[in-house]
């Protein structure tokens, strides 16, 4: 009797629990997704009195929203210039709201219509372009206006910074942070031992004998950041090869990772990587604690990266470490480019959404940030330079880091490259499959071209991706 | 029981009476429909079956998901995922884990809840080993850990150079595990990955199990230990038997959470592990979405993932059925 009822009800129970339960994956993955037709044609103009102090119109006492990635740059640099926007247009507002989600919290509020006035999309989870090109200011207008100070702004900048946020002909992104990409090194720890920095893979080499006698290593890698070793290698590849290979890898060419001077890299690599030099064990473990183990200490001497290791491992990294950049080696004394050449880009992509409320205001915030004020108070705070020019005195704020960037940077002179693809195709998180086998020993130099090779393709001969021709 | 038994008789009559008087629409009755069944359904139809049908529309649509134009592309989305060696790959990653899993789990928390429970001492009455409590409260433990803490702890245990792991294996003289990748080789990554999430769930299922066994009549144990009966066989046809629908539910749970597993696999390797031995199709389908702007993909991504869990909850319902689960019904 009590029981029979029990049983009963323990089983239709069960029943809907389960058909729930199978429900859940799905729903919870999409139920946010609405697909909402609201495409109102916004005016861009801002309705304000277009003026000196104002030449983008934006409208009197306005408010602005601005959507900023938090990540190793933090969020304040964009309230700082807020205050100094909101000091000088009277009556307006700016709210800067951190995020470390950028797609998966604007996403709706792309299709809603309703996108901020300003967002900074980098990070992990940042959107990928090519899905948000049409959607986005062409910040051109932005270059031809006057800085706070009075002249243009376009002269304020370094060279080729529009470079990497330019698509198709359109400037669809600022990229407001100069990054240097280079190998770093301790440079006491080098005077100290009377190593030299290696300028080729066979000095690399023979660098790698000298640490092995110390028991240190060459390199360290960790799992989410192999494709570091990446960037080293094409940065290599192309101050080796010359322009063409930077096209080719562009382009998604067929056969582009057999290039000459790729294969020549990836042959020297993979030399250090048969030697033992390569810290085993790198594929287990998280990247910031392979650094550590880089710049605390002390097992490898070398670690690529991008100019954002120093601020990143600010409080893991060895008193009087003196972090000096070098560099991409090349193959051979004799390379297309001078060894000086550099692969450097600016990062934090800043972009302004055609259907946000206030894209007078998302531009006139953009304007403020790159005056020489809030520009040089990113340098001085965060220890890395923005792409405003001369913002950072010789004694780069008491960093040998951001001296070294102005060196490398001063050094290259006009031969600064960079390429986009892997982040305009999203395909990284496929590389570091391969390249932690690579660096592991388990993929040999064969196995990581064709394994490259076929991302590549695979990007090439999808008809639905949009490709963006680079010349 | 004679009290209880007494009620229904005396309760019957009264209750039966009304049936045939019904079906006069009072506002009492109106109301109550509209509150107790309009509004739950309607909340089902919202949140759970509308999102359901619109994942599958979207999933035969090219939307990038940033803008709110899309077009119709029928199935070509399931066809470029059956030709997705990424995508097939983390597809039977899911189908491994599904299969050992809930096995491990199940078995594992279900000889640990009968040695706490009627394990023990062969002399006397049924009873667990000694200290049950306290191994019961022990093995709960990591039930109350959230599943990214999990995550982060173990990927912490299991790192080459400074995890505890390899440090324990290296002291006592097992040098070949000096900076071993556990999560970072192929033979491992994916193994080291189940032992997680098996360890987070053992305690629970244990409890719950427990809580099943406590509701076997000790007759029942004290009958089949007079007839001479040891462990196993008190198991296999007492313990196994009367808690049969604890055990499917369990099952079928671990299978949903195998098949997802997002949150483990996602802490302990968010990159889909060496060679992509521990991608799983939610964390494709999270990339897909958000880094490649590939929703209409995405969504055909969600809905094999809920056609393959539909389809691993129909398996269970099967085995437990061929396997006698009815027959126990018709008994009773």
């Amino acid at each position: 009797m009590t029981t029979e009822k029990k049983a009963v009800d323990r089983r239709s129970f069960m029943k809907g629990a389960l058909a729930t339960a199978a429900v859940f994956p799905l729903s919870s993955a999409l139920a946010a997704c609405a697909g909402n037709s609201n495409d109102s044609a916004k005016d861009t103009k801002g309705g304000g009195k277009v003026s000196e102090s104002n030449p983008f119109g934006m409208a009197d006492k306005s408010s602005v929203d601005a959507v900023i990635f938090d990540g190793g740059y933090g969020t304040d640099y964009v309230a700082f210039a807020a205050a100094l926007m909101e000091k000088n247009h009277a009556g307006s507002s700016v709210k800067v709201s951190p995020t470390t989600k950028i797609a998966q919290e604007l996403q709706p509020r792309f299709v809603g219509g309703n996108p901020p006035d300003l967002i900074d999309n980098s990070g992990e989870n940042a959107i990928g372009f090519s899905t948000i090109l049409d959607q986005v200011e062409d910040l051109k207008d932005v270059l031809d206006a006057n800085t706070l100070e009075g002249t243009t702004i376009r002269d304020t900048l370094f060279g080729g910074v529009e470079e990497p946020g330019t698509y198709d002909g359109k400037l669809a992104a600022l990229n407001y942070v100069l990054t240097v990409y280079a190998v770093w090194y301790s440079a006491s720890l080098f005077e100290e031992n009377s190593w030299t920095p290696p300028k080729t893979w066979d000095e690399a080499m023979a660098l790698g004998a000298k640490a092995k006698a110390k028991n240190k290593y060459l390199f360290v890698w960790g799992k989410e950041a192999a494709t570091y070793y990446q960037t080293l290698a094409i940065g290599s590849a192309i101050k080796e090869g010359g322009d063409e290979v930077r096209l080719a890898l562009e382009n998604l060419e067929a056969d582009c990772w057999s290039h000459p001077a790729v294969q020549a890299v990836f042959t020297g690599m993979g030399e250090v990587v048969k030697a033992g030099y390569v810290k085993p064990g790198g594929a287990g473990t998280q990247f910031t604690a392979a650094q550590a183990q880089w710049s605390n200490n002390q097992d490898a001497l070398l670690y690529p990266s991008g100019s954002w290791i120093e601020n990143e491992m600010k409080d893991q990294t060895k008193p009087d470490f003196r972090m000096t950049g070098l560099a991409e080696m090349t193959v051979t004394a004799d390379s297309s480019m001078p060894y000086a050449a550099l692969h450097s880009a600016s990062g934090e992509p800043f972009v302004i959404p055609s259907q946000g409320k206030n894209v007078a205001g998302g531009k006139e915030l953009l304007r403020t940030m790159l005056s020489k004020e809030a520009a040089t108070n990113f340098a001085k705070t965060k220890l890395a330079p923005t792409i405003v020019k001369g913002t950072v005195p010789a004694d780069g704020f008491g960093s040998t880091a951001l001296v070294s960037q102005n060196d490398l940077l001063s050094a290259a002179g006009s031969d600064v490259f960079t390429w986009k693809f892997v982040d305009l195709y999203g395909i990284n998180a496929d590389q570091l499959v391969i390249w932690n086998s690579f660096l592991a020993g388990k993929a040999d130099v064969a196995a990581l071209t064709s394994g490259l090779q076929k991302i590549s393709d695979k990007i090439r001969e999808d008809d639905s991706i949009k490709k963006i021709k680079v010349t | 029981m004679t009290d209880s038994a007494a009620v229904p008789t005396t309760d019957a009559a009264p209750v039966l009476r009304p049936i045939k008087a019904r079906r006069r629409l009072t506002f009492d009755k109106v109301s109550f429909f509209v509150v107790f069944l309009g509004l739950p359904l309607s909340i089902f139809l919202v949140f759970v079956v509308w999102p359901f049908v619109q994942a599958f529309y979207y999933s035969m649509t090219d939307w990038s998901g940033f803008t709110p134009d899309m077009a119709f592309v029928g199935l070509r989305n399931y066809r470029t995922l059956l030709h997705d060696d990424i995508f097939v790959t983390a597809f039977w990653n899911n189908i491994l884990l599904a299969v050992v899993v809930p096995l491990v789990t199940v078995v594992l928390s279900f000889v640990l809840a009968t040695m706490v429970t009627v394990g023990g001492t062969t002399h006397g009455a049924a009873r667990g080993i000694r200290n049950s409590n306290f191994y019961r409260v022990i093995s709960f433990f990591p039930y109350t850990i959230p599943a990214i803490i999990i995550g982060i702890l173990w990927g912490q245990m299991f790192d080459p150079s400074a995890g505890l792991l390899n440090g324990v294996l290296t002291k006592v003289g097992l040098d070949q595990f000096a900076s071993f990748p556990w999560l970072g080789d192929t033979r491992t990554a994916m193994p080291a990955s189940m032992f997680v999430i098996i360890w987070g769930f053992v305690g629970f299922y244990m409890v719950l199990f427990v809580a099943a066994i406590k509701g076997i009549p000790s007759d029942y144990y004290d009958a089949i230990r007079l007839d001479g009966a040891g462990r196993i066989r008190t198991a296999y046809s007492i313990t196994i038997p009367l808690i049969r629908d604890n055990i499917q539910t369990a099952y079928i749970y671990l299978g949903i959470l195998a098949l997802d597993a997002f949150v483990y696999m996602q802490a302990l390797n968010p990159g889909g592990g060496p060679d992509n031995s521990t991608l799983v199709m939610p964390q494709r389908l999270l990339n897909t979405a958000f880094s490649k702007g590939q929703f209409g993909l995405a969504s055909a991504m969600g809905v094999v993932l809920a056609l393959a869990t539909l389809t691993f909850a129909a398996i269970v319902f099967s085995v437990n059925w061929l396997t006698g689960g009815r027959e126990q019904k018709v008994k009773r």
